[in-house]
């Protein structure tokens, strides 16, 4: 069984007024493991599709099947509950709770799982020392740089041992440098801990390191498709 | 986590949590400090009161409620008195004639309560002797000495000295008149009371009445106002033939002015905090309005709604809590300060006393107000957290994600 699946999901925005498909009939299928990137143009429903798959929006027809269990009828608290044990979250603003520290960041997911501060504190740290930040972390949000922020937003998105990580444009808000540095540590992550990452994106370097690519086009998937860089590197 | 969090909140916009501290910590202390203020007006009142003439308990006989007769005394008053005394709170037990009657000079009369006391034992009861501005109290070696209110001597034209003839109606019915000189004259915090009673000694009177010893009125003096109820009631049951009161029931204004004020005081602090809920709601929903993304973020990442409204409540409590504990400190210390050395008020002296009210007002307030404060300031925090709490939780994740 695929670790997500969607069958015949639609999203359409205001129904009543003028329906906008955002997302139109897909079918989609994602494996335990895979590294995918979700392209397309602006407007074309990458970023609906990665709500869909993370239960922050829901489908207006079709099923969302993630990790064995159907989303697509959940209640919002179900949902919130679902999404703490099984998703993790980076967003392209980082959005790191800028009143905690980088270790209190990782280890509030942690609290949220009701995870005994002993655990959660030592747990916090390997994350850290695992994303190259144990020198930072009692640094607050503003005293690091992007890419460290998206280091920390990693490390927290890794912290509630979910089945897979949702990355909505990561590499968007960083420099070239930070930003290979950050596709490096997903694709080592996901090499050695066979963690699935879906990243929405247009950054061609994101582009260039997925070993799958899914394109969108006006809410329908125009191609799905192996990186051949990835593949030519495999072999 | 979930508490500090709310407390590091609180400090992103340190300038407006300052703001919204302050406005509670002001409101509040000036809110207690009028508060004060009137408990200590009721104080100085009642104090005043029991000190001057009430004591803390009186005792009559039954038939003294009704028409106040010279004849309506208190039987085996001797025993009374000595069975009084056995208790460890009693500081003072006084024996009194009361007579109505009439003092004249020679150009006017005035109609007056004559208390025939013991001098040394009513010093211990009340303070009358304290407030002794012409003359002395009961210190000359003469008979029929009397010790008169500087009101009154001032309606009857006399001074120190001066004679001063009692008229009123025996134990037999006839009427019977006595020359008194004036050998001090007093003057309390009430002038109604100054015009209206005079002190003689109660041998002076007894001579007058040609009778035995008597009593129509045991006043009781204790230790603590508190100290009343323990004292007052066993004694009540003790003497059940007689009428036992306390200051309450004694002078019932008192008592129905304190509850009003009590009642008018939580109206007045309640209002108070009504006014800063308004205040409060502002800044919380400004804090939330600023943190949508964040809330869509903590909500995406797994944070139930329940925790986002309780987190918000927290954050609401703490910041009223901090101005709450700051207004409360900041009223302590005043009531406390002016509460040792008080206001002065002698520019309205006239007024005062005619409220029986001192030229030093000396503020204080309970500890019993202080518990139902506190739950009043939480259900302010609570009413104003929950407008911008629901505010927050209703937020859709997707959505407020990608506000800026």
């Amino acid at each position: 069984m695929a670790l997500i699946e969607l069958n015949q999901v639609s999203k359409i925005y205001d129904e009543t007024i003028v329906p906008i498909h955002a997302v139109d009939n897909v079918d989609l299928k994602i494996e335990k493991g895979e590294f995918t990137a979700i392209v397309g143009p602006s407007g074309s429903g990458k970023t609906t599709m990665l709500n869909l798959i993370g239960g922050l929006d829901q489908p207006t027809s079709g099923n969302i099947i993630v990790d064995g269990t159907d989303i697509s009828t959940y209640k919002p608290d179900a949902l919130i509950n679902f999404r703490l044990h099984h998703i993790g979250f980076v967003f392209q603003a980082y959005n790191l709770i800028p009143v905690f520290t980088a270790k209190e960041n990782v280890e509030f997911i942690m609290l949220l799982q009701n995870i005994s501060k002993v655990k959660r504190e030592k747990k916090a740290i390997e994350f850290l020392q695992a994303v190259g930040l144990q020198d930072r972390i009692n640094s607050k949000p503003t005293e690091l740089s992007g890419g460290q922020q998206q280091r920390v937003a990693v490390a927290r998105a890794l912290a509630s041992t979910p089945s897979f990580v949702l990355a909505d444009e990561p590499t968007a808000n960083l420099d070239s440098v930070s930003a290979e540095s950050l596709l490096d540590l997903m694709e080592d992550l996901n090499r050695k801990h066979n963690m699935t990452f879906v990243f929405s994106t247009h950054d061609q370097r994101v582009i260039k390191r997925a070993h799958r690519i899914v394109t969108l086009q006006d809410g329908k998937i125009k191609s799905d498709e192996l990186n051949p860089v990835h593949i030519k590197n495999e072999t | 986590m979930l508490l500090k969090l709310a407390w590091r909140n609180i400090w992103r916009n340190k300038k407006r949590s300052l703001i919204i501290i302050s406005a509670i910590a002001v409101g509040l202390c000036c809110g207690l400090f009028a508060s004060a203020t009137m408990f200590g007006m009721w104080d100085s009142m009642i104090n005043t009161t029991i000190d001057r003439d009430l004591g803390h308990f009186q005792i009559h006989s039954k038939a003294f409620e009704d028409e106040k007769l010279l004849t309506d005394t208190i039987p085996n008053f001797e025993n009374v008195i000595s069975t009084i005394k056995t208790n460890k709170n009693v500081t003072g037990v006084s024996s009194r004639i009361l007579i109505e009657g009439m003092a004249s000079s020679a150009t006017s009369s005035n109609g007056v309560r004559i208390l025939g006391i013991d001098s040394e034992t009513e010093k211990k009861v009340t303070s009358v002797y304290k407030h002794i501005v012409k003359g002395s109290y009961f210190e000359e070696n003469w008979n029929n000495q009397i010790v008169i209110g500087e009101k009154l001597a001032d309606n009857l034209g006399i001074k120190e000295k001066s004679k001063i003839v009692l008229g009123f109606q025996g134990i037999d019915g006839s009427i019977i008149y006595g020359a008194f000189r004036v050998t001090g004259i007093f003057r309390t915090e009430s002038s109604i009371f100054d015009k209206s009673n005079v002190f003689v000694k109660e041998d002076d009177i007894l001579r007058l009445i040609n009778s035995d010893k008597i009593s129509n009125e045991i006043v009781v003096r204790l230790s603590s106002v508190q100290q009343v109820d323990s004292v007052y009631i066993p004694i009540k049951k003790e003497f059940s033939n007689l009428s036992v009161k306390y200051w309450g029931d004694i002078a019932p204004e008192l008592k129905f002015y304190y509850n009003m004020l009590t009642t008018q005081m939580n109206i007045f602090v309640g209002i108070i905090l009504f006014a800063l809920l308004f205040g409060i709601t502002n800044t919380m929903l400004m804090s939330v309005m600023e943190r949508v993304r964040e809330f869509g973020v903590l909500m995406a990442v797994g944070m139930k709604r329940s925790r986002v409204f309780f987190m918000i409540i927290m954050e609401t409590i703490s910041l009223s809590f901090i101005g709450g504990i700051i207004g409360l400190i900041l009223a302590l210390i005043l009531i406390q300060y002016f509460g040792s050395v008080g206001i002065n008020l002698s520019a309205f002296t006239e007024g005062l006393s005619q409220w029986s009210l001192g030229t030093r007002l000396y503020t204080s307030l309970p500890f019993s107000f202080y518990p139902p404060l506190v739950l009043m300031i939480l259900a302010t925090a609570i009413i104003a957290a929950f407008y911008p709490a629901l505010k927050a939780i209703k937020l859709k994740p997707a959505t407020a994600i990608r506000t800026y």
